[in-house]
Order: C-alpha cells, then structure tokens, then sequence
C-alpha cells in the first residue's frame, strides 16, 4: 500500500538511559514489569517524552511484538507445572498478555484511544504500521504511536537453536516506537511512502527498480540481530539523521526465510 | 463506503456450525460441562469445552501433521465461513486473513514444556514449533488456501472484535476485497490456571449480571466473519456499521467504576455509524459474570442509554468465555440475531444487582432488529464495540 506516514520522531532500546526511573516513575509499576515490557513501555516514554513539549494528543497506539511477554509465559508456565496448579501467582499470568506494552502505556498516560497489538511473527511490525497508515491515510487519526518489542530468554534461544534458526542468523533482541502523522511538524520530514509484501524474496536489482530506492538495508544479514520485530529498528537506522540530499530506502524483512516485506522511506 | 457481512463460521460449546449453535440457542440450553475433559488438570470446574478431541477434529477435516487445537478450531469455523459465503479463494478477488488468539499454541508448549525444564535437550520441537500467535492464522490460512494479506491481532478478551474492526479497515482502503476476520482459541491449562490464580473462576456456571454473580466459567472456540465491500455484494447477512476501539486506561486487569472505556467504545462504535442510543433494538454484552466486569459494563449502558437500555443478554453462560475468541463468536451471534430478527436468551438469571438493576433477557424472542451492538473488553483496558446493521 501508498502511504504518506511522517516519521516525527523515533526511540529505540538502544537509546535508553540506565535509569529509567524518569521514564516509569510508578516504582510498583516498574517492579512489576518485565525486562521485556520494562523496556518496550520505557522505550515508548522515551520516544513521547521528546515530544512532551508539543503537548498534542496521541490518536493510537500501535504495538507490535512477534513472540510477545516470553519470560512472563514462561514463568507462569513453569509454576503451574512446579507447583502441580496449585498456589499459583497470577502476576507473571497478568503481564503475559500480549497488549501489556501497549496497555501500560495507555495507563502512564491516561490514553483512551484505540490501543491494538499484532503479534503475527515476522510480520508484526509491518502489520502494525499497515493499520497506521489506514488511519492516517483516512484522517480519522493525526498522531500515531507505534512500536515493536522482542525479547531473547535462556529458551527461546536454545530451542530455537535446536531447530537450526542459528545456524545462519544471530538471535537478538530490542524495542523501537515512532511517532508517525499524517503531515509534517518540519520539512523535511522522513516519510513512509509504501508498505508491501511481495510474494518472494527480492534480489537488489529488483528492489531498486521496483520501488525506484537508491539504497536498501536488509534485515537478515549475518551481523543483524535476528527477532521476529527487528525491522522496526532497522527502519528507525534508516532515517537516523543523514547529511545531504533526501534519498528514498527500501528497509526489507524476510524473517526466517518467510514473508517477506518492503518498507519504502524517503528521507 | 459500506462493508457487508456475508459469511459466518462458528464453533463453540454450543455447537460445531451456525445450525447447532442455533439450535443450543434456541432452545435455551448450556454448552457447559462440568469439568474439562481433552487436558489433564486437577480442577474440575465448568468449562464451555468443544465435544471433539484433536484427534477428532484432524479427522474430521483431514489434517494429519502436528497442529495445536487453537489452529484446528480455527480451520473448522474459517472453512465453514468461506464456504457460508459462497467464496471460492481461487476467484479473482483478493482475500485477507485477520485472525486473532490470546494463547496461540500453548496447549501443545504446556505438554512440551515439563520434558524440557527437565532436560533442555529432550521435548519433541514439533509441539514447541506452534507456540507463537502467528501459527494458527498461517496453519487456517493455508488450509482454506488464504493467500493474500495475512495478520494476527492479540488483544486479550477483545481480539476477535478488533479483527473484524481492522478487517473493515483493510476493504474500505481497497487492500484486499474480501476479509475473513475472527479469532480462535483453545482451552489450556495455562489460561485455566491464569484465571484460576486471578480467582475470577465460578465454581458454578456463570450468571452475568445477576446479584449473586462471582466470576466467569472458561470457554473454547472459533468464529469467523466473511466481510466485503457492500456494493460488490449480493444478499449479504447485514452490514458493519460501526466499530470502535477505546483503552479504559485504569487497571491491567481491573475495569474502571465509571466504565469510562466501555462507554466511550460503545458511543464511538455509534458515532461511526452516524447513529443515536436510541437506533440500539439489542446489545450482545460482554458479560463475563466477574463482579467487576459486569459492574463496569453495566454502569456504562447507564451513561450511554439512561433509563432506555435496550434488550441485552451475554451468551457467555452458553459458551463460555472464549478469550480471544470471544468477539468473532459474539459477533457472528450478533449477525444471526439480526438476521433471524430474534434474542437469544441468557441463563442463569434470577436476581437483579440492586446497584445496576439491569435484567438482562431471558427467555428467547422474536422481533424485528434493526441495529445491534456486540460489546468485547479485555484486559489491559482494552474495549471495543461492533455494531451491526441491518440494510435500510
């Protein structure tokens, strides 16, 4: 799909402080939290709290995640099993919901607006930034948040790895939020002009000539992190501020050897 | 741009296909049983359980490799759906698949789990493999031969609903021509043990609303919308005509006392619809039979309908609480409601909440329904209302 999603701004785990007190100031909240959720919701504060000074309201959040609260299900699942059902603490069952990231965020902010998550593997992401650009497009929302969160354990990893995914990729981990709007605070404005899923993987010369992009960053090199929602930060490298003349890049996922995808962004 | 709903899939305790259910319906019977019974668990507490076991269900549509029971209940109520339509996936239009589940393949990780916490070298890696929420909306979608757009929403409670609310976006912005929107989930030991450690399980079967009302009864199943563009239609069920989705911003599991998410996702669902309280004939509730829930629930058809709160009944004492699944089920319930021009009843009922004093109905109906809303909420504040039209 054609799109016009202005990039506004952009967080990503790696930009977090140490102490994100500032960030989750609620300690039980905090407490509460898991490394995975701790670090999508303080990634989200991070990208909104750049932009507290505009002081316009969000009209989604959007919040994607390929495995979801991994640790948290884990927990929960290990306890049932230990504890023969019995005597069980709901915390971990409460925070492996899927939408916990974005829900908390709703619950920091007092945010009531449409709040959805996609956990759909490698595709996540994109299927997120596929409902944004909808709302955009359509004008039913202005200002839109949306974000990704994986995380790596002990046994994902080791599972994953004895079914080979190792061999060729490198496991990771990692949260990235944007705010995207239908028209730019500033020109010029990095901006998301087509999102699509071709039906198989493209070689470059296809790519260059298909979405008519100067430059192309994959997701699945052998240096990349692998996780199903690592294109999400791959988009926010793209459009790190580059001195020079606006090109147009095409940030391409393939998860695993499936699904591929094509975020086209100018910037 | 207008979005018909012209197929429906639907499987739940209250029967495999739209002609059981309706019949269970009908007849004001429950679904429930007393104790599940396709999973080793040490409590024996109703559940709103699907008759078949996996080996069944497999059989029963010819599968013969590894798939979790999320993925097999959703194959039976996808297929049924398309197949309701009349739509052959290998006609020119393009076909999308919203599919949304709360558990994905738990019930097949909770039985690979213990051999692996014991051994991190054993557990067989095909009942590992179907963990994720993506597995059972690829396995239904290459199953009823699916190629277009394909996504999963998890959302809780709520899922299933906002399914079919960003089904009804991918048509109106002509991403795809035909959407098959729903949810599915299985029953498992995880989220009994979940709901179970939240102690919002009713030893007895579930009566939302009533006085003496003290937690919910798990349910398993699958349900799927078949929606198009109105105009490219022929003799569809009824339309879509409003969908909202609203975040109560309170609690992660709790609702609010003034149902303020529950409110403003019902009024919205109405104002995207262009329509007033009053256009309301029946309202499938949410309807857990948690005190907290149905407070909430019941505070906001206060706010929004006054004194005039339209006929409404939660089918949930007939099926369970199907998680995920729970919007699609509820939703399809919704369309053969106004289809049929008939309530289905809720059980259970004796005594009103004097704090409410809402009554829910309670005996089966028969009247003529222009507009109908379908109420899901879910945790992390999650709301969300469908309302349905019937053509004008």
């Amino acid at each position: 799909m054609k799109t016009h999603c202005y990039i506004e701004r952009y967080a990503t785990s790696d930009m977090l402080p140490t102490d994100i007190k500032a960030l989750i100031p609620d300690a039980t909240l905090r407490r509460r939290m898991s490394r995975f959720v701790r670090t999508g919701v303080a990634t989200a504060m991070c990208c909104l709290d750049a932009d507290s000074e505009s002081g316009e309201a969000i009209d989604a959040i959007i919040t994607a995640t390929g495995f979801g609260c991994l640790t948290d299900s884990e927990k929960f699942l290990r306890n049932v099993i230990e504890q023969h059902e019995e005597l069980l603490n709901p915390t971990p069952f409460i925070q492996s919901t899927f939408n916990t990231i974005g829900a908390q965020i709703a619950l920091l902010r007092g945010y009531d607006c449409y709040n959805v998550t996609y956990a759909h593997r490698g595709l996540s992401f994109e299927s997120a930034l596929l409902d944004a650009a909808m709302q955009l497009d359509e004008g039913t929302a202005r200002r839109i948040l949306v974000g990704a969160a994986d995380e790596q354990t002990p046994s994902q990893h080791r599972i994953m790895e004895r079914m080979g995914c190792w061999r060729k990729h490198r496991d990771g981990e990692g949260a990235a939020f944007l705010l995207l709007q239908a028209t730019p605070t500033r020109e010029p404005s990095p901006c998301i002009e087509e999102i699509d899923f071709p039906e198989t993987r493209l070689d470059d010369d296809t790519i260059r000539r298909r979405y008519a992009v100067e430059q192309i960053l994959r997701c699945d090199t052998p240096q990349s992190e692998c996780y199903p929602t690592a294109v999400a930060r791959i988009l926010t490298q793209a459009v790190a501020p580059a001195a020079g003349k606006q090109i147009r890049i095409a940030v391409c996922n393939n998860y695993m050897e499936a699904q591929p995808s094509v975020i086209v962004v100018s910037c | 741009m207008r979005i018909a709903v012209t197929g429906i899939g639907i499987v739940s305790a209250a029967g495999i296909g739209k002609e059981q259910t309706l019949a269970t319906l009908r007849a004001s019977r429950s679904g429930l049983v007393a104790a599940p019974s396709h999973f080793r668990t040490r409590h024996a507490l109703p559940v709103g359980e699907v008759a078949p076991n996996n080996e069944e269900l497999a059989r029963r549509l010819g599968i013969r490799h590894c798939t979790s029971r999320t993925a097999l209940l959703g194959i039976v109520a996808a297929s049924e759906a398309l197949a309701d339509a009349g739509a052959a996936t290998t006609d020119n239009r393009r076909t999308a698949l919203v599919s949304a589940t709360s558990v994905g393949g738990m019930d097949l990780t909770e039985n690979f789990f213990p051999d692996f916490i014991r051994d991190d070298r054993s557990g067989r890696l095909r009942m590992a493999a179907h963990h994720d929420c993506a597995d059972s909306t690829i396995a239904i979608a290459r199953y009823c031969g699916i190629d277009g757009f394909t996504t999963t929403l998890s959302t809780a409670c709520s899922s299933a609903a906002n399914a079919i609310l960003v089904a009804s976006r991918l048509l109106r912005h002509g991403v795809v021509d035909r959407v098959v929107a729903g949810g599915t989930d299985a029953l498992c030991r995880f989220t009994l043990n979940g709901f179970k450690s939240l102690q919002i399980l009713d030893p007895a079967p579930c009566r939302p609303f009533d006085a003496s009302r003290c937690g919910l009864n798990l349910g398993e199943g699958a349900a799927y919308l078949v929606l198009e563009r109105a105009d490219e239609t022929r003799n569809p069920y009824c339309l879509l005509t409003g969908a909202a989705n609203t975040n109560d911003a309170f609690h992660q599991t709790a609702s609010s006392a003034d149902g303020q998410g529950d409110y403003l996702a019902m009024r919205k669902a109405l104002e995207t619809a262009g329509l007033s309280p009053l256009d309301v004939d029946c309202i499938n509730v949410h309807g857990t039979g948690t005190p907290n829930n149905d407070r909430s629930e019941g505070v906001a058809l206060r706010r929004l309908f006054g004194n005039e709160v339209p006929p409404f009944a939660s089918t949930k004492p007939v099926t369970g609480h199907t998680l995920a699944a729970a919007g699609g089920i509820e939703a399809a319930l919704a369309v053969l409601s106004l289809h049929h021009g008939e309530i289905y009843p809720q059980l259970n009922f004796t005594t009103p909440d004097p704090e409410l004093n809402l009554v829910p109905v309670t005996r089966y109906i028969r009247r003529p329904i222009r507009n109908i809303l379908s109420n899901s909420f879910g945790f992390g504040g999650n709301c969300t209302a469908l309302l349905f039209s019937n053509r004008p």
